[in-house]
């Protein structure tokens, strides 16, 4: 039922919860009000999850919530209690980066990069889905991860070609 | 941007969750997914001191076909569990597809199908292609359950009759004799858009004739709307161009648009005109729900 | 492109790649610092309103609020990134002059502490009247704003270059036009911060910047401090398009509030304050006159604009005269006038938006020649490669154009779009059109902002003791377009080194010499040219060492890649970078080198003539192709095209990207992008849910091309293309729409619904002439 609860000097009820970010569990005294975006952020120093407009229209802060993309912004840190999340941070098993960030590089997917942890969080749990998606399902899997640098054209092709598929650069 | 502090109860059962509601009252709101109440309370428009989360409620996110009773979704089934439904692909894969319109990817993954209903907004995408199934809702609260058409839990703007203590856990869509249905979301840009208008339809084609129809139109009306005079001017008909056509002009004088920064009255009142000859002639050459 | 380097003309991955794929980058709203508090801004909710006090006893006694801040606390002078109308205040001393405008600031110990502190703060306002429509604003009814400029008039120009009274008489066909423009914003995806730390009466200020050197400048200025005191750092920085150009209230009373508690502050805003602090783009009323002999060729040209400047000037000033001076570019003609007011209105004030004054009155011209050439029954393809203007030549406002690829930009769009076939009739569809636009841009600004006779641009390079690594040290500032990648390109190649052994540290006034930073599309070519003359340095040296070290003439050995060789006796043995830079180090200390930047005198003598000259001219067309729903007023874009003249491409991969993504930008202020207000002058839409920029699902295939060129006057033949591809987008859309619909559509954006309409239109014209 619900969480261990204590009550602050100003009166406010905190939680005791514990998320397993990037494969560790993370057990955090926080209040309700705390949302997934600011615990990663503030409570574990993950900045990689970022703040873009903190009302799930950009996708910055995208994050996979037991495999599936969210927006980190919409959801309580209380709500993903024993939930398990991917980071940016965390989406490479080993020093190696992953395919997507590779190729995110290799076709120069990225400009100023602040939606680019976003982006490729929302590639990465479409790839997982769907190994080799067409590019109409490229796009609508990434239509809600707003770019204001690219125009999207480089960043298709670059989760593409991460697919495997045979993609022309410029 | 923050949110206003509040306390926060995860109940393991429907009946835990009603009397908690039916203890704490007007202070307290049930949170399913919560995108919209965490936008709400973000801009400062609502601040709910307590939060009843009904994330615990797992018997709540199946989708499932009971014979004799029809599609069953748990009001706990995300948007994109419909998008990704199997049952709803082979029963109705109209629902399926108006969910695949909704905001985009990411929200889909946390929005729920209860909290689409109870939260009312006119331009919700879900309630129209329902509606045009007949669906009907379960309401459960701390004096017992209820079943009522879809179509009367809607009482206003983010209005509904569901009672304080009641939670909607589920969505019953009937067996039809409805040969084919389709929503059409007519959005400013192709993700992430608010329906300007949608229209939702279902008929019944027996050869060239149209035997029955429903029409639902969403983001005109204070509630997703039948259109009522359109239904009963197509039943019966030989299905023609004009016809259809005729059909749209009759549905935009059965809604009352607003004017708003995404479009006037007159605009959509014709865009229900289009969009009405236009799903109709879809679902009517679609051949399945 | 037309020559091959071994380092420079090739797609490099970005020299940051893997710190912001793998979410490592830190920019500056992830900075944080032990005992950091945060701070906020309080915004007038009111348009126009003179403030009567301000309580902030309450917001103090909540628990976690260190320091509330008013007018009283902060410098009373006013500053803005103009110096011919600096009307800013750091906090509002007598009246709020827009929506968000701001009153008071905080530092809390977290951000909710500062939300909650901003409610409990008590400003009592007398609600004036405001101005909000500036087409209105100079009317004798309406407030003044600033009692210094009367009438409301923000800035007002008259040019005229030879007689367009004269002009209009011999011409064969005179065409008057006017079209309106939207209210459009940057909305770079990362929010603005600033982490200021006053210590030791020194200043350190971290901001998510454009230019750290005009940072510095200003906030010592505010502050009366020496620039050596002040430091500004921009971390990895998430968008600019122009509007983190100028230091904003985070910057400075981020400052005063770290100076009050002696604890590093980092300021915020979130979307909507963005929205409100603004500084987007102009929209305005473009009256235009063109006047045409029978062939089409353009005689003269007037143009009297009108536009909106909200409350302050920010760098309204140029926007301003860039509006008008910039049309004479892609065309030859010889009379030329243009009337200019930029008004005062309660709202966001706008500033330098990516391709700055230009691209709406851009959009307006190219609107007029459509129109034009529907008059004159000429193809609009046709007008334009009539009038395109060649390379060494002088526009009549004394602008020197050196290379111009203008004409072959035109005729590669046409073959690429198939012009010539889809403007025949039946040549597509029903409901299909294809329009086109020209564009061009400055290659930096031939003049800094704030007079000074400081080079535009300065670099060093150190090159690690062993000789594995180089350095480069650069003021500029990468805001995403990729400078860092292309100066360690351009670096390396004039070293003779590598690319993959270049590093930079940039955008930090302490360890990094002067450069100006990211706007006016400049660092690829100003510096740009410090690198080249850095990195000469460094391979001088290396070579005179290699010399004594193979005993041979130094005009007889070259380094390529970090190999030095002999060039006449290939047998001889080579030596490597490595082993010259470390003896080198050796026997004289640090190898090291710099370069400096400074352009040429440029440009006539007439006011305003220094605003648009630049040392060279990209120029560009593009082309769009789009399908109409007439039944909707649904807009699809089948595909479009780009074809640029940057001269030597350094980087084409990213180069491509900047196309793509300036057109992206044009496309959405074409059809979807407006900021909003009610009637009382507040947003509406400032948010991402409102504002509407297009999704993945929008973007249509982009085909961008380039022609051969070479530019005299920029490093290796260099020339812009971050701005100047937002320079023809608009133009291109909207004729390309209004060929799908047979009518004029004249105001933007051009909705879907606004499409409808001028089809209902068009049809009840018909019918009634019909009957």
């Amino acid at each position: 039922m619900s969480n261990a609860s204590i009550i602050g000097k100003d009166g406010v009820k905190r939680y005791l919860i514990t998320i397993t970010v990037n494969g560790d569990p993370h057990s955090k005294v926080v209040k309700a009000n705390n949302t997934l975006t600011d615990f990663l952020r503030d409570e574990l120093d993950l900045t990689g999850t970022k703040k873009g407009c903190e009302l799930g229209d950009c996708g910055s802060c995208t994050v996979l919530m037991d495999g599936k993309a969210v927006n980190s912004c919409l959801i309580l840190a209380i709500e993903a209690d024993g939930r398990e999340v991917t980071t940016i941070e965390g989406i490479a098993s080993t020093a190696e980066i992953d395919i997507l960030q590779q190729k995110f590089i290799e076709f120069g997917a990225l400009q100023c990069g602040y939606c680019t942890p976003g982006m490729v969080m929302s590639a990465k749990a479409l790839l997982a889905k769907n190994p080799r998606p067409t590019e109409l399902e490229v796009r609508q899997a990434l239509a809600g991860n707003l770019c204001r640098c690219t125009g999207y054209v480089n960043i298709v092709k670059a989760v593409l070609s991460a697919s495997g598929q045979e993609v022309a650069h410029d | 941007m923050y949110l206003p502090d509040f306390e926060y109860y995860a109940p393991d059962s429907v009946q835990e969750a009603c009397k908690l509601k039916a203890e704490f009252g007007p202070r307290a709101m049930f949170f399913s997914g919560g995108t919209d109440i965490m936008h709400k309370m973000k801009i400062g428009t609502l601040a709910p001191e307590i939060l009843i989360s009904l994330k615990n409620l797992e018997a709540l996110k199946k989708i499932e076909y009971v014979p004799g009773k029809g599609v069953v979704i748990g009001a706990r089934a995300t948007h994109n569990d419909l998008v990704n439904s199997e049952i709803l692909h082979k029963k109705y894969m109209s629902v399926s597809e108006a969910a695949h319109q909704m905001a985009a990817n990411q929200v889909r993954n946390i929005g729920t199908v209860g909290g689409n209903l109870i939260n009312a907004v006119p331009s919700a995408d879900l309630p129209p292609i329902l509606m045009a199934l007949d669906a009907s809702v379960k309401l459960v609260g701390t004096k017992g359950e209820r079943v009522i058409p879809l179509e009367e839990l809607f009482t206003g703007v983010c209005k509904t009759c569901c009672c304080d203590d009641e939670i909607l856990t589920e969505i019953i869509i009937p067996d039809q004799k409805m040969t084919g249905s389709t929503y059409i979301k007519f959005g400013l840009r192709r993700s992430g858009a608010l329906a300007v208008a949608g229209v939702a339809v279902a008929v019944e084609v027996d050869k060239d004739v149209i035997k029955d129809a429903r029409i639902v139109l969403g983001a005109v009306y204070i509630t997703p709307k039948r259109a009522i005079e359109s239904e009963k001017f197509l039943i019966g008909e030989k299905i023609s161009d004009e016809l259809l056509a005729e059909a749209g002009k009759i549905s935009c004088t059965e809604c009352k648009p607003i004017s708003d920064m995404r479009g006037s009255a007159e605009y959509r009142q014709n865009l229900v005109e289009v969009l009405t000859k236009r799903a109709l002639r879809k679902a009517i050459d679609k051949g399945h729900v | 492109m037309s020559k091959e380097y071994p380092v420079i003309g090739l797609s490099k991955p970005r020299i940051d790649g893997r710190e912001k794929v793998t979410g490592a980058a830190k920019y500056c709203g992830d900075l944080k610092l032990p005992n950091m508090l945060y701070g906020k801004l309080l915004g007038s909710p009111h348009a126009h309103a003179r403030i009567l006090s301000i309580d902030t006893s309450e917001a103090l006694k909540i628990p976690g609020v260190k320091a509330v801040i008013t007018a009283k606390d902060v410098p009373s002078l006013k500053y803005g990134i103009s110096p011919a109308r600096w009307d800013e205040n750091v906090l509002c001393i007598e009246k709020a002059l827009f929506v968000g405008d701001k009153v008071a600031a905080v530092a809390c110990v977290d951000q909710e502490t500062c939300y909650k502190a901003l409610k409990a703060i008590k400003v009592e306002y007398e609600v004036l009247k405001p101005v909000l429509d500036y087409r209105t604003a100079w009317d004798d009814d309406m407030p003044q704003l600033h009692a210094e400029y009367a009438k409301n008039i923000n800035t007002e120009i008259h040019q005229e270059f030879g007689d367009v009274e004269q002009a209009f008489k011999e011409a064969y066909y005179v065409q008057t036009d006017v079209f309106v423009g939207a209210r459009t914003y940057q909305c770079p995806i990362e929010p603005h911060s600033a982490l200021c730390i006053w210590k030791d009466d020194k200043l350190t200020v971290y901001s998510s910047t454009q230019s750290v050197h005009y940072f510095q400048h200003y906030i010592a200025r505010e502050f009366g401090l020496r620039m050596g005191d002040v430091r500004v750092i921009a971390p990895y920085v998430g968008g600019g398009f122009g509007g983190k150009l100028e230091p904003t209230g985070l910057e400075f009373c981020g400052s005063v509030l770290s100076k009050i508690t002696g604890r590093p502050v980092r300021m915020f805003y979130d979307r909507q304050e963005m929205f409100q602090h603004n500084r987007g783009r102009h929209q305005g009323t473009y009256k235009i006159t063109n006047g045409v002999d029978k062939d089409g060729k353009i005689l003269g040209v007037h143009v009297e604009f009108q536009t909106d400047g909200g409350a302050y000037t920010s760098l309204g000033i140029a926007s301003a005269y860039y509006a008008g001076a910039l049309l004479p570019l892609t065309y030859e003609f010889d009379n030329y006038k243009f009337d200019m007011y930029r008004m005062y209105t309660n709202l966001p004030a706008c500033g330098a938006h990516r391709g700055h004054g230009a691209p709406q009155p851009k959009y307006a011209f190219e609107s007029s020649l459509d129109n034009l050439a529907k008059a004159i029954g000429m193809d609009p393809l046709e007008l334009r490669l009539r009038n395109a203007r060649r390379p060494n030549t002088v526009t009549p406002n004394a602008f020197a154009v050196n290379s111009c690829e203008m004409k072959a930009c035109l005729e590669r769009v046409g073959e690429a779009s198939d012009w010539k076939n889809k403007k025949k009739p039946g040549g597509m569809p029903k409901g299909r059109g294809i329009g086109l636009s020209t564009g061009s841009f400055v290659t930096g600004a031939g003049y800094p902002i704030y007079r000074t006779d400081l080079p535009h641009a300065s670099c060093m390079i150190r090159v690690m003791e062993d000789g594995t690594s180089a350095t480069l040290y650069s003021g500029s500032v990468d805001i995403g377009q990729g400078s860092s990648t292309i100066l360690c390109q351009m670096a390396a190649e004039g070293m003779g080194y590598r690319y993959e052994n270049m590093k930079i540290v940039c955008s930090d006034t302490e360890t990094c010499p002067l450069d100006f930073g990211a706007y006016a599309s400049r660092q690829t070519l100003m510096s740009g040219w410090a690198a080249k003359e850095a990195g000469e340095g460094i391979k001088k040296q290396i070579i005179d060492m290699a010399s004594v070290m193979m005993n041979l003439p130094p005009d007889d050995l070259d380094c390529v890649k970090g190999i030095i060789f002999s060039k006449s006796r290939p047998k001889v043995q080579s030596l490597t970078f490595e082993e010259v830079a470390r003896k080198l180090f050796v026997l004289r200390g640090p190898l090291i080198s710099k370069g400096v930047y400074t352009p040429p005198r440029l440009g006539g003598t007439f006011k305003g003539a220094p605003v648009g000259t630049s040392p060279a001219y990209s120029f560009c067309v593009q082309a769009a192709e789009v399908q109409v729903d007439e039944e909707t007023g649904v807009i699809d874009i089948i595909q479009c095209w780009d074809c640029h003249d940057v001269g030597q491409v350094i980087n084409p991969t990213l180069l491509h990207g900047q196309v793509h993504g300036a057109l992206f930008m044009g496309l959405g202020e074409t059809i979807w992008e407006q900021v909003q207000f009610d009637q009382n002058g507040k947003i509406i839409n400032g948010n991402l849910g409102g504002y509407m920029l297009p999704t993945t699902l929008d973007m249509p295939p982009i085909n961008s091309m380039l022609v051969d060129s070479y530019e005299p006057a920029g490093p290796w033949g260099v020339k812009e293309v971050g701005e100047g591809a937002t320079n023809p987008t608009i133009g291109a859309f909207r004729n390309a729409i209004v060929d799908a619909l047979g009518v004029s559509v004249n105001q933007l954006p051009i909705t879907y619904e606004r499409v409808w309409r001028a089809l209902k239109e068009k049809r009840e014209a018909e019918q009634t002439q019909g009957k």
